[in-house]
C-alpha cells in the first residue's frame, strides 16, 4: 500500500503543557483512517499541524514527492498544506455567506482571465469538484440557501478543490442528522475507492465502526495504537485505549441522599421551544445528576431552556417541591439560587479582559452593594476566600481572568456560582481541555459540594467522569431522555448500558 | 422571480418610483421638465459618489469618518492647482483623485499598523484634513477655473447631465469590481469571514488597505465632480457630506459588519434622499424636515431589514 | 502573508502552573501620565511665547470653563463607550435637552436648576430611548444613533422656529450670569476669597466623580462594563443585559444634557447650534485618554485629561493667532501621535514579555 502521509514522533508544546508527545500518524492511499481520543488527547493539535497552522516543536512531516519517494516537508501556513494536497474541513464553518458555491469551493484560487474573475472556469471547476462527490448541486446557488449538511458537503469540496490526496474531516457530522451522516459516509467511501485518503475525527464510535478501516488513538498526546486495522478491535478495546484504564476511582467525599427528600429540581415532561419532550428529571439535595449523551443531543440547550433561554412549553419545573417560572438567568440566580456553570467557559463563562474579582465577584455585587456601590474589602475577602476553597492559583485577584490557565480559568467560573450561595448547580463540561490532574482535583471538588448539600446536575460526554462523580446517569438522544441508570461506579457496565441506551434510543428505564 | 421581488434593491425601487411619480404629479409635472430634470440629476451625482466611498470600507467591516472633508480637501486642493499655481484642468482633475487614493492608502496603513479601530483613526485623519482643507486657501473661494471643466460639469447628453452619467459609470465601474475581480471577491470574503479568507490564502491586511485606498479615491472622484458641477470652490465643502455617505449604504441594505453590499441600494438610497430634498424645496418646506425624515427613514430601514430576516428565520 | 496563526487556544491549554505573575505596567506606559506631561509641557511652551496664556481672567478663568464642558462631553461618550457602543447623536441629544431647558425658563420662568432638571431628565430619556432600540432590535448603536442624530437635528430647528420664531431663547434666569462670568474669587468671607475658578468648574468635577464612582464602585456601573466586555457571559451570569444597555445610554444622554446646560451658561444662550461641536471631541477625549472602543474597560480620569488637552491646544494656538481649522490639523495630529505611541508601548511591552520569560 503506497503511504501517502507519514507523521512521525511530533511534539508539540504549549506553555505548561505537551499537546503532543511523540505522536505518530501513517497514512495509506484510499483508506478510511479514524483517529481518536479523548478531548485532550491531542487530536486537534495534530490536525492543526497536518494543516500548516501549528508548526511542531519537534518529529517530521513526509510525504511523497513527486516520484513517490517520502520527503520530510515543513507546512510554513495552511497553503503550503493544500499546496501539498491536504485538504481538511474544520468542525467551524468557513463558508462566506454571501458567495456562491462555486467561488466557496474556488476561493483559495478564483481562476482569472484579463484581470476578471473567470465564470466559466469558476463552474467547470466547482462542478468537477461537485462531481467527486457526486453532488448535484447548482454553483450559482449562494451558499446562505443551503441545508447545514449540503454546507458540510460544500466544505468538503472545497477541500478537494486543490486537487487534495489526504482529506481530514473533524468531526463532520457533529450537526447532521443520521441520513444525512450516511450521505457523507457514503461518499467519504467513494472517495476512498478512487484513492484518497480521509482522517476522520469523531466522537461517535458507531459511525467509525461503520466507515473506518484503521484507526489511530491518541492519549494524552501519545499514539496508543498506530494505524491498527479497526476490524481487529472490538468498540470495548477501543474505548478502553481512549480513556487507557486511566479511568481509576479517585477518592471521593462519601454521600448519603435521603430518598424521600424533596428533589431540589424536578422536571416533570418538560418540552421547551428548543426541541425538547417529554424530559423528567429530579436532583435531590446532596446528589449528582449525570445527564449524559452525545454532542447536540441537546443537554446544554436543556440548561438553557431551565433558565430562561429558551421557552417551556409544557410539563413542570419545580424548585424545592414549589412550581418555578423562570425567566431568565438573574431570577434562576437570585429567586431559585440555580447556577450554570457554562460548557464554553471562554465565550460564555468568563469576562477575560477583567479581573478575577469581578469574574468572581459578579454574581453577588447585589449583595454586597451598600446604596448601589460595592464595598471593596468585603468583595476582596469574598475572592480571597474562594480562591482558597477552589485552590485558585493567583498572582492578584487583579489579574485578568485571560492571564490565567484553563484548570484555573474553569474554577474561576465555577467561583462565581459558588459565591453566589446557590443550591442547585448545572455543570456542563467542567473538565474538557484540562489535563487529567486537574481533572482529578475538579471532580474533588464537585463531589465535596455535593457532600455539603448542593444538587448538581452535571452534564458531560465523558463517560469515566460520569461513572466516577454521578449517583444516577440520564441518558439524552435527540432532545428527550431515553433512560436512567443507577450509578455502581463498575465502569464497565456502565459504559455498556448507557452506551446501549444511545444506540437503541428506547425509553428503558433500567 | 419571487426572489427578485423580495430584495431589499427592489423594495427600493418601488418606493423610488412611486416617490418620483408622486412627486411628479404634485408638482404639476414639473419635476419632469427639463430644467428641473437636469437640476435634480446633476446634484444626484455627488450623494450616489460619496455613498459608494463609503461603501467600498463598510464592505470590510470599516468605517471611513474622514469621506466627506476629503472630498472637501481634494476639491480645494485642484482648485489652488488651477486658479492659483495655473496648472491645467486636466492635471488638476488627475492630482484630485491621486490625491484621495493617497489619503485613502494612508488611513489603510495606520489602520495596520497602529490595529486601531478604522472609526478612532479616520476620525484623527479626519481632524487633520479639516485644517489642511483650510489650510490651502483659507476662508476664500475658487472659482473662475477652467472653462472646460465648468462646462463638463454643466453638459448634458440627451437631456442627461453628464456628471451625473460619470455617477453612474462610477457605479458600474465599483459594482463591476466587487462582482467580477479577484481583488474585489477577496474584500468581501474578507469582510464575510475574515478567518476562513486568511485560511484561503486572502491576506488581510491587503484587504484592509485596498478597501480604504478606493474610498479614498471615490472621495477624489467626489471632489472632481464637485469642482465641476458647482463652478466654485471653498474650505466648507464635504462638512455635510459624513452624515449622507452613511445614510445611503445604510438604507441600501449594506451590513456595517462587513461582507454584504449593494451598489444598486445604495445608488437607489442616495436617489430617494435626493427626492426628499426636491420635495422640500418645491413645497418650500422647512429644511430640517428633511433630516428628520432622512432619519426615520435610516431607522425605518434597519428595522424592516431585521424584521425580515426573522421572517425568514435568520440571515442562514 | 504572515504565517502566524490566529490567538487561539491551544488544542489543550496550559496546565495548573501558574504563568508569570502580571506585573503592574511600567510607569512610562501609562497613558494617562503622559498627557499629563504633554499637558505641563504645553502649558508651559505656550506661556512662554505668549504670557497671555496666563492672564487669569481673559485666559485661564474661559479656559476651565470650556475644559469643564468637553470634560462632560467626553463623558457622556464615555458611558456608551463602556458597552462597546457608540453614541452619535450626542450633539443633537444636548441641543433637544437645552431646548427644554430654554422652554422651561421661557414659558413657565422655572428656577435655574428647575430648569436644569428639566433638560437632564429630557437627556436620559432620549438616551433611554435609543438604548431601548438598540436592546430591542439589535441593530447597531451606531446606526440607531445617526438615525437619531438626523431626526433630532430635524426636531431641534423645527422646534426652535415654534417656541421662538428663531434659534435661540432670550430667557436669563436668574443665576446663570453668575455661573457664565462669576469665578470663585468674587466670593469673599471676610479677607479670604475663593481661588480663580469658574462656578462651572465644580459642576463638571462632580460629574467627573460621579461617573468616576459609577464605574468604579457601583454595581450598575459594573454590570454594564461586564455587558461591555462579554455580553453572552453577563447575561448568564445574571445580569439584565437589556437593562444594562439602555442604562448607559441613559446616563450619556444625561450627561450630553448637562454638556448642554454648561454651554448654554457659557454662551449665555439657549440655542439651536449648542451641541453642533460636540461629536469630535466627544471621541477625541476618551480616547486620547486611552479608552478604546472595544468596551469593558473605561478611564474617567483619562477622559478629563484628554479633554484638557484639546482645549490647552486650541487655547494656546489660539493665542498664537492660529485659526480654528488650523487647529483641528494639530489636534488631528496630537490624536494620531497618541495611537501610535499606545500600539509601540504594547510591541514594546510583548517584546519586554517575551525578553523575561
Amino acid at each position: 500500500m503506497t503511504v501517502v502521509l507519514s507523521a512521525e514522533k511530533l511534539v508539540k508544546t504549549f506553555p505548561g503543557v505537551r499537546a503532543l508527545d511523540e505522536a505518530t500518524l501513517t497514512l495509506t492511499a484510499g483508506s478510511v483512517h479514524a483517529l481518536l481520543g479523548e478531548n485532550g488527547a491531542g487530536k486537534s493539535t495534530l490536525i492543526k499541524i497536518l494543516t500548516g497552522v501549528y508548526r511542531p516543536d519537534g518529529g517530521q512531516l513526509r510525504l511523497p514527492g513527486p516520484d513517490g519517494e517520502l520527503r520530510a516537508v515543513q507546512l510554513g501556513n495552511p497553503q503550503d498544506a493544500q499546496r501539498a494536497g491536504i485538504g481538511v474541513v474544520h468542525q467551524e464553518r468557513n463558508l462566506i455567506p454571501a458567495f456562491s458555491v462555486a467561488e466557496n469551493i474556488c476561493l483559495q484560487h478564483l481562476p482569472r482571465r484579463a484581470g476578471l474573475l473567470d465564470r466559466a472556469a469558476l463552474r467547470t471547476e466547482a462542478r468537477r469538484c461537485l462531481d467527486l462527490l457526486d453532488l448535484d448541486l447548482d454553483p450559482d446557488l449562494p451558499v446562505s440557501r443551503l441545508s447545514v449538511a449540503q454546507l458540510q458537503l460544500v466544505e468538503i469540496a472545497k477541500a478537494l478543490s486543490a486537487e487534495s490526496t489526504v482529506l481530514l474531516l473533524d468531526e463532520p457530522t457533529a450537526s447532521l442528522t443520521n441520513d444525512e451522516a450516511d450521505r457523507l459516509y457514503g461518499i467519504v467511501r467513494r472517495l476512498s475507492e478512487r484513492g484518497h485518503a480521509t482522517v476522520l475525527v469523531s466522537h461517535k464510535l458507531e459511525e467509525v465502526f461503520a466507515v473506518a478501516d484503521t484507526v489511530t488513538v491518541l492519549r494524552d498526546g501519545r499514539s496508543v495504537a498506530e494505524a491498527e486495522p479497526l476490524a481487529d478491535h472490538s468498540r470495548e478495546e477501543i474505548v478502553d485505549l481512549m480513556v487507557g484504564r486511566a479511568y481509576q476511582q479517585v477518592h471521593l467525599a462519601a454521600r448519603t441522599v435521603a430518598a424521600d427528600v424533596e428533589p431540589a429540581l424536578a422536571l416533570d415532561a418538560v418540552a421547551t421551544t428548543a426541541g425538547h419532550h417529554d424530559v423528567s428529571l429530579a436532583v435531590r439535595p446532596g446528589e449528582i445528576v449525570g445527564l449524559y449523551g452525545l454532542v447536540g443531543a441537546g443537554r446544554s440547550e436543556l440548561a438553557k431552556a431551565l433558565l430562561g433561554l429558551d421557552q417551556i412549553t409544557a410539563g413542570e419545573v419545580r424548585v424545592h417541591g414549589r412550581p418555578a417560572r423562570i425567566r431568565d438567568v438573574g431570577d434562576a440566580l437570585h429567586r431559585y439560587r440555580i447556577g450554570y456553570v457554562t460548557e464554553n467557559r471562554k465565550e460564555e463563562g468568563l469576562f477575560l479582559d477583567q479581573t478575577v474579582a469581578r469574574n468572581t465577584a459578579v454574581t453577588v455585587w447585589r449583595r454586597l452593594a451598600r446604596l448601589g456601590l460595592v464595598r471593596d474589602r468585603a468583595e476582596r475577602s469574598l475572592v480571597d476566600e474562594y480562591a482558597d476553597r477552589l485552590g485558585i492559583r493567583l498572582a492578584s485577584p487583579d489579574q485578568h481572568a485571560g492571564q490565567l490557565s484553563g484548570g484555573n480559568q474553569q474554577k474561576v467560573s465555577l467561583a462565581k456560582w459558588l459565591a453566589a450561595d446557590c443550591d442547585v448547580l448545572i455543570i456542563d463540561e467542567p473538565t474538557v481541555g484540562i489535563d487529567v490532574r486537574t481533572k482529578a482535583a475538579f471532580h474533588e471538588l464537585i463531589a465535596g459540594l455535593a457532600a455539603r448539600g448542593m444538587a448538581i446536575l452535571l452534564i458531560s460526554s465523558d463517560l469515566p467522569e460520569m461513572v466516577t462523580l454521578a449517583d444516577r446517569i440520564a441518558v439524552m438522544r435527540e432532545f428527550a431522555i431515553v433512560g436512567e441508570l443507577d450509578n455502581d461506579h463498575d465502569y464497565d457496565r456502565m459504559s455498556q448500558s448507557v452506551i446501549r441506551f444511545i444506540h437503541d434510543g428506547q425509553g428503558v428505564v433500567a | 422571480m419571487r426572489s427578485v421581488i423580495r430584495t431589499n434593491e427592489f423594495t427600493l425601487a418601488v418606493i423610488a418610483a412611486l416617490g418620483f411619480a408622486a412627486l411628479a404629479v404634485a408638482t404639476d409635472f414639473n419635476l419632469l421638465t427639463a430644467g428641473t430634470l437636469d437640476a435634480f440629476l446633476r446634484f444626484l451625482a455627488l450623494p450616489i459618489v460619496i455613498g459608494l466611498a463609503q461603501m467600498v470600507v463598510l464592505a470590510v467591516g470599516q468605517m471611513n469618518l474622514s469621506v466627506g472633508v476629503l472630498t472637501g480637501f481634494c476639491a480645494v486642493a485642484s482648485g489652488w492647482l488651477m486658479v492659483d499655481a495655473g496648472l491645467p484642468a486636466p492635471v488638476a482633475v488627475l492630482a484630485a483623485l491621486a490625491l484621495g487614493a493617497v489619503v485613502g492608502l494612508v488611513n489603510g496603513l495606520l489602520v495596520i499598523f497602529t490595529r486601531i479601530n478604522g472609526f478612532i483613526v479616520t476620525l484623527a485623519t479626519m481632524t487633520i484634513l479639516e485644517g489642511l482643507r483650510y489650510g490651502v486657501n483659507g476662508t476664500g473661494t475658487y472659482q473662475g477655473y477652467s472653462p472646460g471643466l465648468r462646462e463638463f460639469g454643466q453638459a448634458s447628453v440627451a437631456g442627461v447631465p453628464v456628471v451625473f452619467l460619470l455617477a453612474v459609470v462610477i457605479a458600474v465601474a465599483v459594482a463591476l469590481f466587487f462582482r467580477r475581480t479577484v481583488p474585489g471577491r477577496h474584500l468581501l470574503a474578507f469582510g464575510g469571514n475574515p478567518f476562513a479568507a486568511r485560511l484561503s490564502g486572502i491576506s488581510n491586511d491587503r484587504a484592509l488597505v485596498l478597501a480604504h485606498t478606493l474610498s479614498g479615491l471615490l472621495a477624489g472622484f467626489a471632489a472632481v465632480i464637485v469642482v465641476a458641477a458647482f463652478g466654485s470652490v471653498n474650505a466648507s465643502i464635504g462638512d455635510d457630506l459624513l452624515l449622507p455617505s452613511f445614510a445611503a449604504p445604510i438604507i441600501g441594505g449594506v451590513a456595517l459588519a462587513g461582507g454584504m453590499i449593494s451598489v444598486t441600494g445604495t445608488v437607489l438610497a442616495a436617489f430617494l434622499v435626493r427626492l426628499v430634498d426636491v420635495s422640500q424645496s418645491q413645497f418650500d418646506i422647512n429644511r430640517r424636515w428633511v433630516d428628520l425624515i432622512i432619519g426615520a427613514v435610516v431607522l425605518g430601514a434597519v428595522l424592516l431589514g431585521q424584521f425580515r430576516d426573522k421572517l425568514s428565520g435568520g440571515p442562514r | 502573508m504572515k504565517t502566524e496563526t490566529a490567538p487561539e487556544a491551544p488544542a489543550v491549554p496550559p496546565a495548573a502552573e501558574p504563568r508569570p505573575p502580571a506585573r503592574a505596567l511600567p510607569v512610562w506606559a501609562n497613558p494617562r501620565l503622559g498627557l499629563l506631561i504633554v499637558i505641563a509641557v504645553l502649558v508651559v511652551l505656550f506661556s512662554s511665547l505668549t504670557p497671555a496664556f496666563l492672564d487669569p481672567r481673559l485666559t485661564l478663568a474661559p479656559l476651565q470653563a470650556d475644559i469643564s464642558v468637553y470634560v462632560v462631553v467626553g463623558l457622556a461618550q464615555l458611558a456608551v463607550l463602556s458597552l462597546g457602543h457608540m453614541n452619535m447623536a450626542v450633539g443633537r441629544m444636548a441641543a433637544l435637552s437645552t431646548f427644554a431647558m430654554g422652554l422651561a425658563y421661557d414659558r413657565l420662568g422655572v428656577p435655574l436648576l428647575v430648569g436644569l432638571l428639566v433638560g437632564l431628565a429630557v437627556g436620559a430619556g432620549i438616551g433611554a430611548l435609543a438604548g431601548l432600540l438598540i436592546a430591542k432590535t439589535g441593530v447597531n448603536s451606531f446606526v440607531v444613533t445617526l438615525a437619531l442624530d438626523f431626526g433630532l437635528l430635524g426636531l431641534v430647528t423645527i422646534l426652535y422656529t415654534w417656541a421662538t420664531g428663531g434659534v435661540s431663547f432670550a430667557v436669563q434666569p436668574s443665576g446663570l450670569s453668575a455661573l457664565r462670568f462669576d469665578t470663585f474669587a468674587d466670593y469673599c468671607m471676610g479677607e479670604v476669597c475663593g481661588p480663580r475658578i469658574p462656578l462651572v468648574v465644580p459642576i463638571a468635577v462632580a460629574a467627573a466623580l460621579g461617573v468616576g464612582l459609577l464605574f468604579r464602585h457601583a454595581r450598575l456601573g459594573r454590570e454594564i462594563l461586564m455587558t461591555g466586555s462579554n455580553t453572552v457571559a453577563a447575561e448568564l451570569s445574571g445580569i439584565p443585559t437589556h437593562r444594562r444597555v439602555v442604562a448607559a445610554h441613559a446616563l450619556s444622554g444625561l450627561l450630553a444634557a448637562l454638556a448642554g446646560f454648561l454651554l448654554a451658561a457659557n454662551n449665555g444662550a439657549f440655542s439651536a447650534n449648542i451641541g453642533e461641536s460636540f461629536l469630535l471631541p466627544s471621541f477625541l477625549a476618551p480616547v486620547l485618554g486611552g479608552t478604546l472602543l472595544a468596551g469593558g474597560a473605561v478611564s474617567v480620569l483619562g477622559t478629563a485629561l484628554g479633554a484638557t488637552l484639546t482645549q490647552v491646544i486650541y487655547k494656546g494656538l489660539n493665542l498664537l493667532q492660529f485659526s480654528l481649522e488650523e487647529l483641528k490639523l494639530y489636534i488631528g495630529l496630537v490624536l494620531l501621535a497618541a495611537l501610535s505611541l499606545d500600539r509601540l508601548r504594547a510591541v514594546l511591552a510583548e517584546r519586554r514579555a517575551v525578553s523575561s520569560s
